[in-house]
């Protein structure tokens, strides 16, 4: 991927917090990338809504010929992660072998370095890890919501923040 | 609905270091236009379908291009794109253009240039067949998302890596019997299982080659063709487009099939005939899984039988229904833009009986094609028939 500096603006914040889109008319969440319509009901008003980041690997790929920007990464684990909310992401799963790597365990995000581009620009993004902590320690989204405001409102433009290409 | 063929023509499918990509457009252009007895000027419309030029060959406007080198200004030329749905589009807009009554006679191509560029270049070309920016941001590539796809396969089905490898054994054994195939060996359930990992569990012999090609067809309204009974009477009945999501995160099993078994639907609809009627298919397989997929979405298998008809013979040249008797994408290479028209023009050969030793399908009647492109975002369904003496 090419990506001008005119263009790495506009990305604005780059994908440091894991969300995915709701949509406001028929509630069903999609992954977590531009989604102008939605593909269920058809309803325009999506709004970007911030997810715990826990689920389980329901699929995965080991690449072992990567696209330009991934180069000296492979092999790796590109996994399907069924999220506790219920959507599909794709991401990498890291911090274990290939062979190792088991359908239905269970993986929380965290931010890695995603790639290098070809000028050596640094894209940081959302990974996935064996989730080793008890799942009986951990907030459910709607509590991490209530408790952490501030931090979402630092990290998020707005929330939610108006979407690329809207007018303004 | 029919729309004769009036001709066609096809280039090699392999490494092309001495031919540019025009070049591969002028081969397939004359041999399409000498084929149809046609002069370029006879040529009312030009669309060349090519999915890649801006990335394989820096270059863009290559309808453009093309009409000139081929003699065809000063008629329309447009440059068609539709990921790997793209050669198959153009045919499509080639029986459209005919069948509304604006052109009687068209040209339709498909030609991509590939092998200038490592591989490394060209998966990042072919990744902007789906979203490069946003979801293949993570590292996936066009063969992890579809090796995704067939890990659901088997863990839906219960279906095993061995299972599903004869169907690289089929396509190669078909493949090493074509000329005009890129990989041309055959090659064994163990061989497949041994091949080179490109993401698990999809492996070497279950993956296409980048290819450099082109192939066109002339086609003309069905009078043109009725009135020169001494041709080969072949004509497409059915042209039937459809779309799917463009994110492979969002293309089920259920998706897969459906992509395909709409258009499908209507296309059988539309030429009068069923599934059973189908002599020989082409069915889109840049990675081995598509085909028992396709098999499955044409109604030519139950769901999760796809890729039994590799193992006890239904889908070879003398079962039920010959698929991919040309070796499929699996030998053949799939040049983006040109593999839709290469299926059709492979079929054609195959109605009018010139296909290969080895390869044809004896008095085959019926040809049915199916293509796809993005990550399920291109369904493409033709049929051809031979119809020789119909008033």
């Amino acid at each position: 991927m090419t990506v001008s500096a005119i263009e790495f603006s506009r990305l604005g914040p780059p994908k440091l917090v894991l969300y995915a889109m709701r949509c406001r008319t028929c509630k069903t969440l999609h992954p977590w990338w531009e989604r102008y319509t939605c593909g269920v009901c058809g309803s325009r008003d999506l709004v970007e809504e911030k997810v715990e980041g826990t689920g389980e690997l329901v699929n995965y790929t080991v690449v072992y010929y990567p696209p330009r920007d991934f180069l000296g990464q492979e092999p790796y684990v590109v996994g399907h992660i069924e999220l506790d909310e219920g959507v599909l992401v794709p991401a990498p799963v890291v911090g274990i072998a290939p062979d190792d790597v088991e359908v239905g365990s269970r993986v929380r995000s965290t931010l890695r370095r995603m790639k290098l581009g070809h000028e050596g620009d640094i894209y940081y993004s959302q990974k996935f890890v064996l989730d080793d902590d008890p799942p009986k320690r951990r907030r459910s989204p709607a509590q991490a919501a209530k408790k952490t405001p501030a931090k979402a409102a630092a990290t998020r433009r707005s929330s939610p923040r108006p979407r690329r290409g809207s007018a303004r | 609905m029919r729309v004769g063929v009036l001709g066609i023509g096809k280039t090699p499918h392999k490494i092309q270091h001495d031919k540019s990509l025009r070049d591969l457009i002028v081969d397939a252009g004359r041999l399409a236009m000498d084929d149809a007895g046609v002069e370029a000027r006879a040529v009312q419309a030009y669309y060349l379908g090519n999915a890649g030029c801006t990335g394989f060959c820096f270059e863009n406007s290559v309808a453009l291009m093309g009409a000139d080198h081929l003699g065809l200004v000063p008629s329309p030329a447009v440059r068609v794109e539709a990921a790997c749905g793209t050669g198959a589009w153009a045919l499509h807009l080639g029986c459209v253009a005919i069948l509304s009554g604006l052109y009687d006679t068209v040209l339709v191509m498909g030609a991509e240039k590939m092998n200038d560029l490592a591989t490394v270049e060209g998966t990042s070309i072919i990744a902007q067949a789906a979203d490069s920016k946003e979801e293949y941001f993570s590292g996936l590539t066009f063969p992890s998302g579809v090796a995704l796809t067939m890990r659901k396969y088997m863990q839906v089905y219960g279906r095993s890596e061995e299972d599903l490898a004869h169907v690289s054994v089929k396509n190669h054994h078909y493949g090493a019997r074509n000329p005009y195939a890129h990989l041309r060996f055959e090659c064994t359930v163990d061989e497949v299982m041994r091949s080179a990992k490109v993401a698990d569990p999809l492996k070497l012999y279950e993956v296409c080659p980048m290819t450099d090609a082109a192939s066109a067809m002339v086609l003309c309204r069905e009078e043109i063709l009725r009135d020169q009974p001494e041709r080969p009477q072949v004509y497409v009945t059915a042209t039937s487009m459809g779309s799917g999501t463009w994110y492979a995160a969002s293309d089920t099993l259920d998706d897969a099939f459906a992509l395909l078994a709409k258009p499908a639907e209507k296309a059988y609809a539309m030429a009068g005939i069923g599934p059973t009627d189908v002599d020989v298919a082409e069915i889109y397989n840049s990675f081995a899984i598509q085909e028992p997929l396709g098999i499955e979405s044409l109604g030519f298998a139950e769901r999760g039988e796809g890729w039994r008809g590799a193992l006890d013979g239904s889908t070879w040249i003398d079962g039920e229904v010959g698929v991919n008797l040309s070796g499929g994408l699996l030998c053949k290479g799939h040049p983006l833009g040109a593999t839709g028209t290469s299926q059709a023009v492979d079929l054609v050969e195959q109605l009018r009986g010139t296909a290969p030793e080895g390869i044809q399908r004896k008095d085959a009647e019926i040809g049915m094609s199916a293509c796809r492109g993005g990550p399920g975002a291109v369904a493409a369904i033709h049929v051809y028939q031979r119809l020789e003496g119909e008033a």
